[in-house]
């Protein structure tokens, strides 16, 4: 039977600060929005909690209630690198990790199999939560056959829970309490009053007027529960590490004719490097010697790199300080890589000649012949009127396009979509159109008619303000254009938005 | 016997030799991309059913693809819809654009940045105004062609009236007309309906090739 598990390392944010701050330990400790007496509480220990502090609060309220509190922020990106660490962690516990998306420090690992590896699935579990440990990292574990089951008991016990068989795990998860979930406090209160405390009589609820009373949250919950909402395991794939090896003919010592092989398998490699959007951080060099021992070196340039020269320096470098107690008769080549930043990317590519500097150095000299607000970029806005839908915001520097490289298809659109300009000031039309001929003619006789027209889409709102009741169409006039024009029911006019180009 | 290299990386290698500025020895595809504009100026013109700013954004995506940079001219009167440029996957958050209160000074505009070499594709699009066309000076179109080829760039240029392509004379190395799909066919540009891209005018190889693209229309037209 397949088998699945929980690892929930609860209140990750505050786990990473405590972690960073070693003599935070034993005293009352909250994670906060903002470092400002406005500041949000987020998470706090027991020792806060026992001053009155809770989540919610106002940093300055807090800070009356306990003056010694230690407060700091977590930012999103350190909680995504953490996230990273510690898949990488239980990675070694099982091929499949699966990290959650809504709650950081909730992880989903594939147990099939796994209480075999080490004896029970009571000692894998254990192995777990002993590495995490290590780490800094407390956490619960738990072993069982569904996802909510798993998550719920990991949630609310601590240690390692196995669930010897599915019914026991329905059954413990019946007991949970609602207040482990992360349902909000208001919402408990109201499911209190009513005598629901637990997912077991939570469940006892029509899931029909769950939505309308207490809401989507308390409504998803419930759907988990009876596994409306099953997902599987959706782990996130490993990428392979980079490798490149060569034979030779002949076995051979000669460290600069080794060097230069090695600088040409460096260079494939670095492609393929690049085009994952990563940098190399260490290359490891495994020379296997004609009946003599492998030779493993390892070569770690400063900072990650995509340089070939500089990685081939230091391969040279490194082969001149090595003596090889025989000839060389095979050579692989590995490549550990990070994520690397736009920059590195940019000087890899082969359009490296782009200087961002000397782009910005135009800008500027455009922004003072034309104004500040000449050099924009577009900003996707909501809004319902197209003029609403986007924004020009001054642009602070050129940036780089993202690499795609040739491997990237994730949101990769194939098909191109017809582009529309649009006027700044939609253009008024005739007051009435002029019926001709051959169409209508909504701009004037002198003007080609329309030969058929689409919509209405009507776009009205903003009532409490300026109330605005549009109805827009596409009109096609008889050379093919396409007109995009709305008639303002308002100032009973038609205007002229733009056209499909 | 002493080491002999075999191979000219290896020379360069050991900086016996140094290595020239080639230039890139570019494949002539007929294919409406960046690879066949770069370094040459393009113009962009419709007579019917026009699809001169889906053309162009064709081109602005290869380029970001292949992380180039671009960046649009155009006027505070009109420019792109940014959603819909957006959902045909360009990426706005890169792309400059530049807004003049004047189309005429759009050619100017254009110069300065050409010559910064900081940009694979310049898009200047000239149809700021209805029915109005920008006034190019006489020596703009061969600035821009000896711009474009030192340093690899792109520039497209977008026409309005067909009476402005002679504006920009004889200096064009490649004149496109767009259009979608045929007549009968383009009012909603179907589900997937395509434009085309026919090239009236080449001066690196034999003009009449025509390049056709999958398109659908934006909301309200599929």
């Amino acid at each position: 039977m397949d088998r699945l598990a929980c690892v929930d390392v609860p209140s990750l944010a505050l786990q990473i600060l405590v972690r960073n701050h070693r003599d935070w330990s034993g005293r009352p400790t909250a994670v906060v929005s903002h470092d400002t007496p406005q500041g949000e509480i987020l998470q706090i220990n027991r020792i806060a909690r026992r001053s009155g502090i809770l989540p919610g609060q106002r940093y300055a309220s807090a800070l009356s209630l306990c003056p010694d509190l230690c407060a700091g922020t977590i930012s999103i990106r350190t909680i995504d690198d953490v996230t990273g660490f510690i898949k990488t962690r239980l990675g070694r516990f099982t091929p499949d990790v699966e990290a959650g998306v809504d709650e950081p420090g909730v992880f989903w690992l594939n147990a099939t199999g796994m209480g075999k590896i080490h004896s029970s699935p009571q000692k894998w579990a254990k192995a777990i939560n002993d590495s995490l440990r290590k780490s800094g990292f407390e956490s619960t574990v738990a072993v069982g056959f569904t996802r909510f089951g798993t998550y719920a008991l990991a949630r609310g016990e601590r240690g390692e829970i196995v669930s010897i068989n599915p019914e026991q795990e329905i059954a413990s998860t019946r007991m949970t309490p609602l207040s482990m979930l992360g349902l909000p406090p208001t919402i408990r209160g109201d499911l209190g009053k009513l005598g629901v405390t637990t997912v077991g009589q939570l469940l006892a609820l029509p899931a029909s007027g769950l939505m309308e009373r207490f809401g989507a949250q308390t409504h998803r919950l419930h759907e988990m529960a009876n596994g409306n909402l099953w997902t599987p395991l959706q782990p996130d794939t490993v990428a392979e590490p980079i490798v490149q090896h060569t034979q030779l003919d002949l076995p051979d010592t000669n460290s600069e004719r080794l060097g230069f092989l090695i600088k040409q398998m460096l260079n494939p490699m670095i492609r393929a490097v690049a085009a994952r959007g990563e940098a190399i951080t260490e290359l490891e060099i495994k020379l296997t010697l004609d009946h003599a021992a492998d030779v493993v070196e390892r070569i770690r340039p400063a900072a990650p790199t995509l340089d070939e020269l500089q990685i081939a320096n230091l391969v040279r470098l490194r082969l001149e300080s090595i003596t090889l107690r025989a000839g060389v008769i095979e050579v692989a080549l590995t490549a550990r890589t990070v994520e690397a930043t736009p920059g590195q990317l940019r000087l890899f590519s082969d359009h490296g000649r782009r200087d961002p500097v000397a782009a910005d150095k135009a800008f500027a000299r455009i922004r003072a012949r034309y104004g500040h607000d000449s050099v924009v970029r577009a900003m996707l806005t909501e809004g319902h009127l197209p003029e609403a839908q986007f924004r020009w915001e001054q642009l602070g520097s050129s940036s780089s396009p993202k690499n795609r490289g040739d491997g990237e298809t994730r949101n990769r659109k194939e098909a191109l979509t017809l582009v529309r300009r649009i006027y700044t000031r939609p253009v008024p039309m005739n007051v009435r159109p002029v019926a001709g001929p051959n169409g209508v003619h909504l701009r004037g006789m002198e003007h080609e008619p329309v030969s058929n027209i689409v919509g209405p889409y009507i776009v009205s709102g903003g009532w409490w303000h300026k109330e605005i009741q549009r109805e827009y169409h596409f009109a096609q006039t008889a050379s093919g254009k396409i007109l995009w024009v709305y008639y303002d029911k308002k100032r009973r006019r038609w205007f002229l938005q733009g056209e499909v180009d | 016997m002493p080491d002999v290299a075999t191979k000219l990386d290896d020379l360069i290698a050991a900086r016996h030799l140094r290595r020239g500025d080639i230039p890139h020895n570019r494949k002539k595809e007929k294919k409406w991309s960046l690879d066949t504009l770069a370094g040459r100026l393009v113009e962009i013109l419709s007579v019917a059913a026009p699809a001169r700013l889906t053309a162009a954004f064709k081109v602005v995506r290869d380029a970001q693809r292949q992380s180039e940079s671009t960046v649009w001219i155009t006027t505070t009167n009109s420019s792109f819809f940014p959603p819909d440029a957006a959902e045909g996957g360009v990426d706005l958050d890169s792309m400059p654009v530049v807004r003049l209160p004047l189309v005429d000074d759009i050619p100017r505009a254009a110069d300065t940045l050409i010559r910064s070499g900081a940009f694979g594709l310049v898009v200047m699009d000239l149809i700021g105004e209805v029915g109005r066309g920008a006034h190019i000076g006489r020596g703009a179109p061969a600035r821009l062609t000896g711009l474009a080829k030192k340093h690899d760039t792109a520039i497209i240029v977008l026409t309005g009236d067909p009476r402005d392509s002679g504006r920009l004379g004889p200096l064009v190395s490649l004149r496109a007309e767009t259009r979608r799909g045929n007549k009968s066919s383009s009012f909603r540009g179907g589900r997937r309906g395509v434009i085309e891209v026919h090239i009236i005018k080449d001066k690196l190889q034999a003009a009449g090739w025509r390049h056709t693209e999958p398109c659908c229309g934006p909301a309200g037209l599929r």
